[in-house]
């Protein structure tokens, strides 16, 4: 008869490989090794301050920024102090964000749902128009534009076309409105807002309804006429109010001894070289997104609307598109995410974004804070972008049911 | 009984001509209906119109002398200038480079890419070897310059041979040669004094013969900047996006907490916004005898920025993945690790290519973003050389439809092999 071994203490795991000591020891190890390196860099950080005289601080903030900004949304004087015209800046960014995202979703629709298209030549152009932009760094795209721009004749020079419309190479200007006064101007587009929204909800009632009962409802009509009538009553009333209307047109004139254009709305060769490469350049993107969105939704559907006796226009606006955009939904978010930090490569052609300003702003400032500044601006916008698309998410999902 | 009527089959008619042939794919595909027609004729028009006076302008009225004017600058920037490499005979060590890459295309042409290897090699060392015969004066580009480009094709001869013939034609020997060649082709690039490359302590490298003169690294320029910033990048944030990816889904709540943080910082900022900051700031977070340049930064900034968006592509992946594989592969026995690194990563990674391939692409492009740290990439040595030569700021668009194509090239092709390599693996067919 064999003898077994016997011991009486016990002979588990060692104590190094076991599994929940492995697992707190890696994360008490990896939190130290970076809690450790982050405080360093501080430590170094603040030394540096010290030692070198660095400044350090947020006083500046109420310090005037004595320097021009090129092209600004806002009124903007130099006497501004640095707080306002960090503010100035960052509504430049948003106004580049705001208008580019929506000519690049309409831009990038037309041309993806133009690559699926059933005609040769059509669907051609665009895939050679999707794999030209793309491929090209938008800094390129940027400085073509902007120098085509820049190749204009100089102001004195310039076309003017049907005696409103300048251009020339300090940029395009147009006749615009102009606000008589801050209050009635704010108040109005306050009005219009509210008419545009109260359009969408007549819109989306009477769409609904017509769905529901069969009744013929123009939801597109109706939902325009209560647009336009909320914002025509609000400019009658705001304007009896304030004794006169809330805008005035106002048109480009040259003006001064250098022939400036004023007044109207003039956007600089930058603005218009960084809004049309952006644009384009996201365009190229949103395209394939929306294709391959598009393609997502499967060819059943697309067969059962032309059953039903559907257009391939109504089949692919009514059945197609509504199922595609939920495929579509989230890498369009952050294609918008992009294009908002794309718009900071303003600063090469001379736009004043956000970027470009803090930038020359670390000249007269201490550069450590504005930075600090300026990586919370952006991540409270790239959170913004990713806020609304978790909502978003979160909709359809609860409407898959 | 029945009748033949019942039984006989109708006789089969060809199709009628109008559906069949050249007629019927135009019929088809140009004038399906009348809107689809009416689009033909449009963008016909559109296209002769277009096309018409754009070829008009290419051939007529653009100037494209700037482009030989700048020349050599496209490809290395300020590196062979007087002021970085006094004499101007430092251009044989990129083409050393070059030449490199073209042996390590003929290793890769017979170990792996199955077909598609063979393409990118041949096309790559024919092209380098087309570019001997440009037509400058030999004052402009001497008969070495020349000569060093022709060897692009005995060089891939080389690498071929070496791997067909001998046993270090394995994909390992493949890698070793890239990564070894990689950074032999950076210290070459840069040049060492007598006594070695100052890396490793002077005694061991007493020997060593120097390669003067030391080109300063700011002065490296070019598409060879761009590609250099590129490869180092691309090899980079691919294993340290996975590691973030892995962290990311890691049930260790301080690694994941760690790896969620960097991810979105890195995200949530515009690139060009942390290439400044690591001009001003980094250079404070370390001891003032530190030492790193401006250009080992960027390559940091741009990689970490890269990768934190490789790990998102990859979690896509990871999450995608049926849980039935890692469950399965825990059944057979295998630890955890095993089952990550030989199971869930493969099928993840595969699955995401086109995103990877595509970060690729979107890294390379924003290598043209060295600009704002003061380094003369391509773009950047173009336009500070119609900056400082005004009588060309007319031949811009020409210039910069220039860059464009070179761009493009480079990064369709990127796409054109990833989707090639797709095919070779099998991805959508299994």
């Amino acid at each position: 008869m064999t003898t077994i071994p016997r011991n009486l203490t016990y002979q588990g795991i060692p104590i190094w490989r076991h599994e929940r000591i492995i697992r707190w020891a890696s994360q008490i190890v990896s939190g130290v090794v970076v809690v450790a390196l982050v405080a360093w860099f501080f430590i170094n950080i603040g030394s540096a301050i010290q030692e070198r005289n660095i400044p350090f601080g947020y006083s500046f903030l109420s310090r005037a920024y004595q320097t021009p900004i090129g092209q600004h949304i806002l009124p903007y004087e130099s006497s501004d102090t640095f707080l306002y015209a960090l503010v100035v800046a960052a509504t430049n960014t948003l106004f580049v964000a705001v208008v580019g995202i929506i000519l690049a979703i309409l831009l990038g629709i037309f041309v993806g749902v133009s690559r699926l298209s059933s005609n040769w030549i059509v669907s051609r152009i665009a895939t050679i128009y999707i794999e030209f932009f793309r491929n090209v760094p938008l800094l390129v795209q940027l400085f073509f534009w902007f120098y085509i721009l820049l190749a204009l004749p100089p102001v004195r020079e310039g076309y003017v076309i049907a005696g409103n419309f300048y251009v020339n190479n300090a940029g395009i200007s147009v006749p615009w409105m102009a606000a008589s006064s801050p209050g009635a101007g704010l108040l109005w587009l306050a009005v219009a807002a509210a008419g545009v929204v109260s359009g969408f909800v007549v819109h989306r009632w009477l769409g609904r309804r017509e769905v529901q009962t069969g009744i013929s409802s123009y939801p597109v009509l109706y939902g325009v006429a209560a647009a336009v009538l909320i914002g025509v009553v609000g400019w009658i009333v705001i304007g009896l109010a304030s004794g006169a209307a809330p805008f005035v047109s106002s048109y480009p004139a040259p003006a001064g001894r250098f022939g400036r254009i004023e007044g109207g709305f003039t956007a600089s060769a930058g603005l218009l070289g960084l809004l049309v490469g952006l644009v384009i350049y996201t365009s190229s993107f949103i395209a394939e997104i929306v294709r391959a969105g598009i393609q997502s939704v499967s060819r059943g559907q697309r067969e059962a609307a032309s059953a039903l006796g559907l257009s391939p226009m109504k089949a692919l606006r009514h059945v197609t598109f509504p199922q595609a955009l939920r495929v579509i939904i989230p890498p369009l978010i952050s294609q918008c995410l992009n294009l908002t930090k794309n718009s900071s490569l303003a600063g090469a052609i001379g736009y004043s974004d956000l970027t470009n300003v803090a930038k020359t702003m670390t000249q007269t400032a201490p550069a450590v804070s504005i930075f600090i500044l300026i990586m919370l601006a952006y991540l409270a916008m790239s959170l913004t972008w990713s806020l609304i698309g978790n909502l978003y998410n979160r909709h359809i999902r609860f409407r898959e049911g | 009984m029945a009748t033949d009527s019942n039984t006989a089959t109708a006789p089969v008619l060809p199709p009628p001509r109008s559906e069949v042939g050249v007629l019927g794919w135009i019929r088809a595909n140009l004038f399906g209906s009348r809107f689809s027609g009416a689009l033909t004729l449009i963008s016909v028009a559109v296209l002769l119109v277009g096309g018409w006076s754009g070829l008009r302008w290419v051939f007529y009225e653009a100037d494209w002398g700037v482009i030989s004017q700048i020349g050599g600058l496209f490809v290395l920037g300020p590196y062979n200038t007087d002021q970085a490499c006094p004499g101007n005979n430092c251009f044989w060590r990129p083409q050393v480079g070059l030449l490199l890459v073209s042996m390590l295309l003929g290793m890769i042409w017979v170990v792996a890419g199955g077909g598609t290897g063979k393409r990118v090699a041949i096309t790559v060392a024919a092209v380098a070897a087309a570019f001997a015969f440009l037509p400058y004066s030999l004052d402009r580009m001497g008969m070495d310059v020349r000569l060093l480009l022709l060897a692009n094709l005995p060089a891939l001869a080389l690498g071929w041979a070496l791997a067909r013939y001998t046993r270090f034609g394995t994909v390992k020997w493949a890698g070793i040669f890239a990564i070894s060649g990689f950074l032999f082709t950076l210290l070459l690039l840069r040049g060492w004094e007598d006594g070695g490359p100052g890396l490793l302590p002077d005694l061991l490298f007493n020997w060593v013969p120097g390669l003067e003169p030391v080109v300063d690294l700011k002065d490296w320029g070019g598409l060879m900047l761009n590609i250099l910033l590129a490869v180092a990048g691309i090899a980079l944030s691919l294993p340290i996006g996975i590691a973030l990816a892995l962290g990311r889904r890691s049930d260790l709540q301080v690694v994941k907490g760690i790896c969620v943080v960097f991810i979105e910082v890195f995200r949530g900022v515009p690139l060009i916004t942390l290439l400044f900051m690591s001009q001003v700031l980094v250079p404070l977070a370390f001891p003032r005898d530190f030492p790193l340049d401006p250009l080992p930064r960027a390559a940091i900034v741009i990689t970490l920025f890269s990768s934190a968006y490789m790990a998102e592509n990859i979690r896509g992946g990871l999450q995608a993945l049926h849980p039935g594989q890692a469950e399965a592969a825990r059944a057979l026995g295998l630890p955890g690790w095993h089952t990550t690194l030989l199971i869930s990563l493969p099928q993840a990674i595969r699955n995401v290519i086109p995103a990877i391939v595509g970060q690729f692409i979107a890294l390379f492009k924003d290598t043209s973003l060295v600009y704002i740290i003061g380094m003369l990439d391509i773009v950047e040595e173009s336009r500070a050389y119609i900056q400082g030569n005004p009588e060309l700021l007319a031949s811009a668009q020409e210039l910069f439809i220039f860059i464009a194509v070179v761009f493009w090239v480079f990064c369709y092709g990127m796409s054109y092999i990833s989707r090639r390599y797709e095919r070779h693996l099998g991805v959508g067919e299994r």
